[in-house]
């Protein structure tokens, strides 16, 4: 089956998408690099990227 | 019992066992499905490295005396590293609960962890029961200094170069992370996914399908910073190193 993984560059909204998670990534990095323990847990990683890359924009979205 | 270290996190591996089933994920499709392949990549560590580390539980500190022999040795748990765990796990999802796909997709995920872990020092039983441990020594293992110095060794090693290069992998195949891709593949691939999807909406779906790569990719350069820019460890990217650690050996 050929899916769609032929287009050489991202489009628009997959940058404004990839830009959302760097923002998160930044933030969540510069929590890690303080308190490490942070870093450890995956479950606070799946938690925190929940929060940070689909609740908080949806709220934003739904409320503004 | 040793002296834990203070975490009590669910400790799990370094950032290439987040990374890989990515990979893995571009090459096979529809083959695969990619919850049970991100289980098997961590399953080796799930049950042990929280003992490796060790943890305070209320009044108790627990923490193996021996954590390279409990990790990756025999008598220990060194068995979840090898080959035929998981298989004993896949034959469980293919008989017991009659999937093939899941069965296929955690075996990749777990023999890819096993043959990840025969890079460091201490290498892994791939062909457990016999003991004998299969590793290139390509960077130290550092388990039983703790987490801190763990970390720090890990990062300032070939060990973060290993996981470097799956994480630039990742990025080069970034069509994986897209919500179409998400959407044609990954959803239809998989039962689980219609499934979550009676209570949990797409999007937070997509998110989780996202998250082990934000997590393994954002931890690498985490530790990095915090090894290198805020404690000065030095790099060692020369084989076994960084040599300024303790290396356990078999």
């Amino acid at each position: 089956m050929r899916l769609r993984l032929t287009e050489r560059r991202p489009s628009r909204a997959d940058l404004r998408v990839f830009a959302g998670y760097c923002l998160a990534a930044g933030v969540y990095i510069a929590i890690g690099v303080i308190v490490t323990d942070f870093l450890l847990s995956v479950w606070v990683g799946m938690a925190y990227v929940l929060v940070t890359a689909w609740a908080i924009p949806m709220a934003v979205r739904r409320f503004f | 019992m040793g002296d834990p270290d203070g975490s009590q996190a669910l400790l799990l591996s370094w950032a290439a066992h987040d990374l890989e089933p990515y990979a893995f994920q571009r090459h096979l499709n529809l083959k695969v499905a990619f919850v049970p392949l991100l289980i098997g990549s961590y399953a080796p560590d799930m049950m042990t490295k929280w003992f490796v580390y060790g943890i305070h539980l209320g009044p108790w500190d627990l923490k193996a005396s021996d954590p390279a022999q409990f990790h990756r040795g025999w008598p220990g748990f060194g068995f979840t590293h090898s080959l035929i765990y998981g298989v004993a796990i896949a034959l469980i999802f293919w008989k017991v609960f009659d999937s093939k796909l899941w069965a296929v997709s955690f075996l990749i995920g777990q023999w890819a962890h096993a043959l990840t872990d025969t890079g460091d020092t201490v290498g892994t039983m791939l062909l457990f029961p016999w003991t004998h441990h299969f590793y290139l020594g390509a960077w130290a293992y550092a388990g039983q200094t703790g987490r801190i110095t763990d970390a720090a060794a890990y990062f300032s090693g070939l060990g973060s170069m290993w996981d470097l290069v799956w994480m630039i992998y990742g990025f080069y195949c970034w069509r994986v992370l897209t919500s179409a891709y998400f959407d044609g593949c990954i959803y239809r691939a998989d039962t689980f996914w219609p499934w979550l999807n009676r209570w949990v909406p797409r999007g937070a779906l997509l998110t989780l399908y996202r998250a082990a790569f934000f997590y393994g990719s954002s931890r690498w350069i985490a530790w990095t910073i915090w090894a290198h820019v805020i404690h000065h460890y030095p790099y060692d990217l020369s084989w076994g190193g960084p040599h300024w650690v303790h290396a356990a050996h078999p």
